[in-house]
């Protein structure tokens, strides 16, 4: 092996690392480490002059060996170790520390912060001493891919890709296309129809030729990795020819909240009080009527029903505001003589022209009432017997501080959106992760929002979070456009980092082969020896973890590697 | 002297790294004794790695992997879970306390509960003092001198 000639640099991120800590101190302290060549810190490492520094440092100074301090290796191990591969040395014989996440974000005394950064910056020091030059390896693309669901996001994707002449199958549960748009009657800011926008849609999916659609199906089993999927499809209980595929996008969108578990509403219990969705159920049939055929005089619109509170959901729904204030308009058009009140939390119009459809509404002659979402809830009762209205509403009005009880008719909950039940099983079938709200996270939150950790699989629409059709349709055509890239590249990188066995210390125990999940590894009678096949290995190491005789390994996570990295961490607390 | 005691943790790149990342772009903050190798699956823990930990001075050694059912390799986290308990009647046999060595999961959404966990930890370790393999190796310098 050459001598490592290892550059070390330290990054500022602005404030957010040299706020905490002493980026001097550290560059100092390293740079007289064995091995160490130069040290150096700089404000945004990660910037194209950073990035330059780097560059330039190899190929002045021959280095052969990088370490940046920075910010988490998940954002940006891959920008550093393009740099390296564009001055001439392979992309792994680069570490990072990561000394804002998990250091300087975390803590707040600057010496204790200071001392951890030096620690982490030797770990990676000694650790990149023994990296390895590895090979990049890539795949070929099949060409076909999966949409898991059938809603505006699934279709959206679908035709995307099938436009471009690449086959989709299209998987979905229920019966028919649509999704939840399906349920709409108009949609905001501009009321046009959700349906005429839908059915040609669905019609162009269903008629397309490189769009298979399987309709009352479920995905039972997913095999294989990015570029080289297969799964099972089961169609009403029987199963189906095994598809391949190259890329997956899951759309398997949201269902509304059922507000049954809210006591003070009394839904379920009042049959006028009805949820936002059966409410768009009426206005589809054109009829706004109540459970016993009149029409309502007096209809109280709630909002954040099971959103923004810390009881039910905490996050915010997004589109529940606007669809409220659609639903004045709707209901002015049918009943002008109603009285509407829209019963209120916060009002959030954020998106294009919601702004000024809040305006617009407020011309409607409805009457606003603002509640405390985090005190007290409305409370809906039966009304009495002598009084002019089906039930009242109990609530204190925030604005004017005044207790007060309104009559209704009729009350539409704005039902929060929440994840599907069956989303822990779509997480294990196509090995993506949920964040504390049951929704599928991205491989970044901004840099990388339709990706996922896993490769060739990609995630739209409000399986991802609430979103409005625009913002789930543009999410579908992102996905779209990623996917068709690696098809037109034909080939994608995969992981390098597979297992490895050094057969002269296999002893033939195969304990490796019984704990391998993707059966990589297997047994060769010849050379007495296991072996790895590197098209199945994903990295694991599991087999590493488990080897009495320390013959099988992972590339990049060498016991070597790991036990310099756990010897220079503890270098400083003697 | 004041005890500041180390601890190193392992943890997986896809739930409790991305976890203890959520931690610090949430700013929560948690004591600064820990040191975070990352490793792709908690099923490539050897138990070597953690017996290294502790011989190179560690107080505390904490292994945190995703929830069981949501391993990033479907059951890495299984195997890393049957071997830590034989580990840990081991290296109490070693006579290091069972509390200094910890199996947590993390999911990438409890950033949360891993500044907690940590503060817990830090905790606990104060209360038992120094790692006894430190000071056996400190007394032997001592000797050598």
């Amino acid at each position: 092996m050459e001598e490592p000639r290892i550059g070390v640099y330290v990054c500022w991120c602005g404030t957010n690392i040299a706020k905490m800590v002493d980026v001097e101190a550290v560059t100092k302290e390293v740079s007289t480490l064995p091995n160490v060549v130069l040290s150096k810190n700089y404000k945004y490492m990660c910037s194209d002059p950073g990035q330059d520094l780097i560059i330039k440092d190899i190929k002045s100074h021959n280095l052969n060996r990088v370490v940046v301090a920075a910010c988490s290796p998940r954002i940006h191990e891959l920008t550093f170790r393009n740099a390296c591969e564009k001055a001439g040395i392979n992309p792994y014989l680069f570490e990072m520390a990561n000394i804002r996440e998990q250091d300087s974000w975390v803590h707040t005394d600057r010496n204790e912060a200071t001392k951890k950064a030096i620690d982490l910056v030797i770990a990676a020091i000694r650790r990149v001493r023994y990296h390895e030059p590895l090979q990049k390896r890539s795949v070929n693309v099949d060409p076909a891919t999966l949409v898991i669901g059938g809603g505006i996001s699934g279709m959206t994707a679908a035709l995307e890709i099938a436009n471009a002449g690449k086959k989709v199958y299209l998987v979905e549960r229920a019966g028919h296309l649509g999704g939840q748009v399906a349920r709409f009657d108009l949609t905001f800011p501009h009321l046009s129809s959700a349906q005429q926008m839908l059915r040609p849609m669905i019609q162009r999916v269903e008629n397309h030729q490189m769009i298979a659609v399987h309709l009352n199906t479920e995905l039972k089993e997913v095999s294989g990795y990015i570029g080289n999927f297969k799964a099972k499809l089961v169609f009403m209980g029987a199963e189906q020819p095994e598809i391949t595929f190259g890329n997956i996008i899951a759309a398997v969108g949201l269902k509304p909240f059922d507000p049954s578990v809210i006591e003070e509403y009394g839904y379920g219990k009042f049959p006028d009080v009805i949820t936002s969705l059966e409410f768009e159920d009426k206005l589809r049939a054109g009829k706004i009527l109540t459970k016993y055929g009149k029409e309502p005089r007096n209809i109280a619109i709630i909002h954040c029903v099971g959103s923004r509170n810390k009881k039910y959901h905490e996050y915010c729904s997004r589109v529940c505001c606007m669809v409220a204030l659609k639903f004045v308009h709707e209901i002015r058009a049918a009943l002008p003589e109603a009285n509407i009140f829209e019963i209120y939390a916060d009002m959030r119009a954020y998106g294009k022209g919601h702004e000024e459809f809040y305006a617009m509404t407020t011309h409607k002659q409805i009457i606003f009432l603002m509640y405390d979402q985090q005190k007290r809830l409305p409370v809906i009762s039966e009304a009495h017997r002598d009084d002019d209205c089906n039930m009242l509403i109990e609530m204190n009005e925030l604005l004017s501080g005044i207790d007060i009880e309104v009559p209704v008719d009729m009350v539409i909950l704005m039902v929060n959106m929440e994840a599907h039940d069956n989303v822990k099983e779509v997480v294990r079938t196509i090995g993506v992760s949920l964040c504390g709200n049951q929704f599928f996270i991205e491989k970044h939150p901004k840099l990388d929002p339709v990706a996922t950790t896993t490769g060739g699989v990609f995630i739209v629409g409000t399986c991802q979070g609430p979103k409005d059709i625009p913002d789930s349709v543009a999410q579908a055509k992102a996905a779209a456009a990623r996917i068709l890239g690696t098809i037109a590249q034909g080939s994608v990188p995969v992981e390098v980092t597979t297992a490895m066995v050094n057969e002269s210390l296999c002893c033939g125990c195969q304990t490796c082969i019984s704990v391998c999940p993707y059966t990589a590894v297997s047994f060769d009678e010849a050379k007495k020896s296991s072996v790895v096949n590197e098209v199945l290995c994903k990295g694991c190491g599991t087999c590493g973890g488990c080897c009495p005789a320390g013959a099988i390994t992972s590339k990049h996570f060498t016991d070597r590697q790991i036990l310099s990295e756990i010897e220079g961490i503890m270098s400083m607390s003697y | 002297m004041n005890f500041r005691p180390t601890i190193v943790a392992f943890l997986c790149n896809w739930c409790a790294y991305t976890g203890a990342d959520l931690a610090g772009t949430s700013r929560l903050h948690y004591a600064p004794n820990v040191r975070i190798i990352r490793i792709m699956c908690s099923g490539r823990i050897e138990p070597t790695f953690i017996l290294k930990a502790f011989k190179e001075g560690a107080d505390g050694v904490l292994v945190c992997g995703c929830h069981p059912g949501d391993c990033h390799y479907q059951e890495g986290n299984y195997k890393c879970l049957r071997r830590f308990r034989l580990l840990e009647k081991f290296v109490s046999q070693m006579g290091i306390e069972k509390e200094r060595l910890k199996l947590e999961w993390i999911s990438a959404s409890e950033g949360k509960q891993f500044a907690e966990l940590i503060n817990e930890m830090t905790g606990t370790i104060l209360q038992l003092g120094p790692g006894k393999v430190q000071r056996t190796l400190e007394l032997e310098h001592l000797k050598t001198k």
